[in-house]
């Protein structure tokens, strides 16, 4: 088992209900061939930084599971297959994973979204970082 | 001429190793804007004084966030 993280992104006009047979399907893919879902985060409807496949915007999907590699073969053909599937990313996280990690991983999870919940409220002060960067740029060279 | 131009001995010093709040993560597109210029293109270390390791992190989440289209490869050609 290793530890990876697949975020996904449809396109935004399917509906809830096709979103969610998509999610569905993935999620049997994982638990059929005995890995396990962490993690399961729907980003919703996000505006693209570029258009793909002529769509400006997405329906963001990020997953954090437990799987065996061939599942992620198996996952990635069937994403390939469905062009109702804009782009996704696998990303390996972590060589092995055993249910002690899984609950570990799970727990890390569900702090971290605890901390960003507390901490949204006191936030927007990354700008003055910004307009320095410009100022930055035009010193060199 | 009379003085030399570059005499900006300024933040020399990693951002993510003063500050460990901020963490390099493709998700996160939010904080990754501040390290790419209006174009879309990673600054380079020798103007934030990142260090190699975390500036070699960034690249890579840069780029991660470009193919889920959270960053753009290029930006507004004009402004």
């Amino acid at each position: 088992m290793r530890h990876y993280e697949t975020t996904y992104i449809l396109r935004p006009n399917l509906g809830e209900e096709q979103f969610t047979e998509i999610i569905e399907r993935t999620n049997n893919i994982i638990s059929s061939d005995g890995g396990s879902v962490i993690c399961l985060d729907r980003w919703g409807i996000k505006r693209l930084a570029y258009e793909i496949k002529k769509e400006v915007q997405g329906y963001y999907v990020y997953l954090n599971y437990a799987a065996p590699g061939k599942t992620v073969d198996e996952i990635e053909r069937i994403f390939k297959i469905d062009d109702r599937m804009l782009r996704f990313l696998t990303i390996k996280l972590g060589d092995s994973m055993n249910a002690e990690a899984i609950e570990a991983e799970k727990q890390r999870i569900e702090e971290k979204a605890a901390a960003l919940a507390s901490a949204e409220s006191e936030d927007t002060e990354d700008e003055e970082f910004d307009d320095e960067s410009s100022e930055d740029e035009s010193t060199e060279d | 001429m009379a003085q030399p131009k570059k005499i900006f001995s300024r933040r020399r010093v990693c951002r993510f190793c003063t500050d460990k709040d901020v963490t390099i993560d493709y998700k996160d597109p939010k904080t990754l804007r501040n390290f790419v210029t209006e174009r879309g293109k990673i600054i380079p270390r020798r103007i934030y004084g990142t260090c190699a390791k975390h500036q070699r992190q960034l690249t890579e989440a840069v780029k991660r966030a470009r193919q889920l289209a959270l960053l753009p490869y290029m930006g507004p050609t004009q402004f």
